[in-house]
């Protein structure tokens, strides 16, 4: 799929404020229904796992429902990790255009870097997530202006010794 | 005006009154820096420490890296393939020698000036030795890696400590060693650990994750928002299917769990077995095992196999199978801080949809970035927050169940061919807390000891 810089840059921005602001269904509706979710664990210092059905990951959804199931739990008030949420402001940066996968001409890959700051208003205590994401993205509908649609997300983590809790709106 | 208590004064941190069905733990055991530093001293440094299994250093030359209270260790196995466990601090200014969670390597190198030591622990080299004119005394030092007090193993479980004067492993375990068996036993080879591993730390004392384990009573209260989520699952998945779908999590159904019965044992030396009969097993990736187990090692055995339960082996190690199955780490910081390292832990050779479920529930319900754990490391940072009220002295949290607990075993126990010091069951909805009882009656016996000592 071919796929200016500006338009993954605009997507990625959107996915970012979407999150800071909490417009969780603006959020959900950027995903694909069959997207997948992946975040992985590391093996050790230095290799992260590569494999999320033979090996464990941090979060791994094959599908929007399972981003679905984050929403309805921060929505539910019956949470106590997401009872007050944290407030987040999400940074995006070297966002460029990746070779993608051959076998799927329809997904263009972006990469990109974050640092996502995060704070606890009960504790007054903050934290930074940073790593590294890939996007796949698709284009929803034909022509110019066409909307993208994000197929797979993939989170590394870099600093993934985890103070209390990582929830979706974290990275 | 009144003084404030001694910090050596341990007896008055436990109410323990068996005549008068009474139990409690005072505030201070998790909001005083001196007990903390009680704790590492006379607990942590003192007793037997859970340091890996023997299937996370398989090869000869592998090691692991850990702590025993604040001490860095290493485990590794030599060059022959024996396994030793030694203090990973260089003898020179003690540098960490090995920097890595786990490697493999003949020779290890301190980074700063170059002593080098074998898989055996063994100094076998110190740069410039000739050249260093150093006198005849530091000649008669032995500068090999300092070995820990005692180091063996159960079933592949390794355990350490750095004090010489603790019972030998099988009795410090006693009972608790069936508990071992029945998650070693799941796969005909053993269990592995699933490669992955997940750190997290919380603002809050050690113990709250030392009791949580064994805490009924807080399941339905604390994880409503992840029952929930399993509620709607369910409902979509029934929705979408007329044949009904293998379930998703042993609480999808929340009501037979809730409607089942639970027990807890406790043993000498501190380790807990909380257990629940599993009315939904069938949401178990060990399941369809089930035949071959109850071939292999019995039906009496595989049906425990299926039970929910949370073991605490006393201090620092907790094997979960509830959701999924846990393997972790509790590394106090400090007396508000604790540091975990937590596996996902699975038989041998498990076939591979079983596998991808078991990752998919130990996820979902254990991660620190999952549906459920997050909500307990709060909970318990909302306690150390609230236990700063220092007018409060008692926890009102000792005394569920104490109408129904009693001295030695009970049908349970027989059935699992166990003496247990203290045995209690009932309905889930009992929410039993004397199951910590177990836990702060070997933990009050190690602080006294050791501030008698001092």
């Amino acid at each position: 799929m071919k796929l200016e810089l500006a338009e993954a840059v605009a997507l990625l921005n959107l996915e970012a404020m979407l999150l800071d602001e909490q417009d969780w269904d603006g959020w959900l509706a950027l995903y694909e229904e069959d997207a997948e979710f992946w975040m992985p664990a590391w093996k050790s210092a230095t290799e992260p796992t590569s494999d999320p059905m033979k090996e464990l990951s941090m979060i791994y959804y094959a599908g929007r429902s399972g981003l679905e199931d984050r929403v309805q739990r921060i929505r539910s008030g019956k949470s106590v990790a997401s009872t007050p949420l944290r407030r987040t402001a999400h940074m995006v940066g070297n966002v460029m255009l990746a070779p993608g996968d051959s076998a799927h001409p329809e997904i263009a890959t972006v990469k990109s870097s974050f640092n996502v700051h995060v704070y606890d208003t009960r504790t007054k205590t903050q934290h930074v997530f940073f790593g590294r994401t890939t996007h796949g993205l698709v284009r929803r509908g034909t022509g110019t202006g066409a909307g993208l649609g994000i197929r797979a997300k993939k989170v590394i983590l870099a600093n993934d010794c985890i103070p209390t809790m990582l929830d979706i709106y974290c990275v | 005006m009144t003084q404030p208590p001694a910090a050596t004064d341990v007896d008055r941190l436990v109410d323990d009154r068996p005549a008068d069905g009474w139990f409690s733990v005072h505030r201070d055991a998790f909001r005083d820096p001196a007990v903390f530093e009680l704790e590492m001293r006379h607990i942590f440094e003192a007793t037997w420490n859970f340091v890996g299994l023997d299937s996370q250093v398989p090869d000869n030359n592998d090691y692991l890296t850990t702590t025993i209270g604040r001490a860095p260790v290493v485990v590794m196995r030599d060059a022959e393939g024996k396994l030793g466990c030694f203090l990973n601090s260089c003898r020179h200014k003690g540098a960490i020698v090995f920097p890595a969670a786990s490697g493999n390597g003949a020779n290890h190198t301190c980074p700063y000036h170059g002593w080098t030591y074998d898989t055996g622990g063994k100094c076998i080299a110190i740069t410039s030795q000739r050249q260093g004119c150093y006198p005849e005394a530091f000649n008669a030092l032995e500068h090999n890696l300092a070995k820990v007090a005692r180091f063996d193993s159960y079933r592949g479980l390794l355990f350490a400590s750095l004090s010489a004067d603790v019972p030998p492993l099988e009795d410090y375990l006693g009972d608790a060693r069936r508990a071992i068996d029945l998650v070693v036993d799941q796969g005909a080879e053993g269990i592995e650990l699933v490669p992955g591993a997940v750190s997290f730390t919380y603002n809050a004392n050690w113990k709250f994750q030392l009791e949580n384990s064994s805490d009924t009573y807080h399941f339905i209260p604390t994880h409503t928002s992840y029952i929930g989520v399993l509620d709607k699952r369910r409902s979509v998945r029934e929705a979408a299917s007329k044949t009904p779908a293998p379930a998703g999590s042993i609480y999808e159904d929340i009501g037979a769990q809730a409607a089942s019965r639970r027990g807890c044992f406790t043993f000498p030396h501190g380790h807990v077995l909380m257990w629940g009969d599993n009315p939904t097993m069938h949401a178990r990736p060990l399941y369809p095992m089930l035949p071959e187990l109850e071939k292999r090692v019995g039906r009496t055995k595989a049906k425990w196999m299926m039970y929910v339960r949370n073991l605490t082996l006393f201090p620092n190690v907790q094997i979960a199978e509830n959701a999924s199955m846990q393997l972790r780490i509790i590394r106090p910081l400090a007396v508000d801080r604790t540091e975990m390292l937590a596996y996902c832990v699975a038989p041998k050779g498990e076939p591979a949809e079983a596998r991808v479920k078991r990752l998919r529930q130990y996820e979902d319900f254990f991660n620190p970035t999952g549906f459920a754990t997050p909500d307990d490391t709060c909970a318990y940072e909302a306690c150390q927050r609230g236990d700063e009220a220092r007018v409060l002295d008692w926890q009102q949290g000792y005394a569920r169940g104490l109408t129904t607990a009693k001295a030695g075993g009970n049908a349970e126990a027989e059935e699992l061919g166990i003496r247990p010091d203290r045995s209690n069951v009932g309905a889930y909805l009992m929410g039993d807390e004397t199951g910590f009882h177990g836990n702060y009656r070997a933990w009050l016996k190690l602080l006294k000891r050791g501030v008698g000592r001092e």
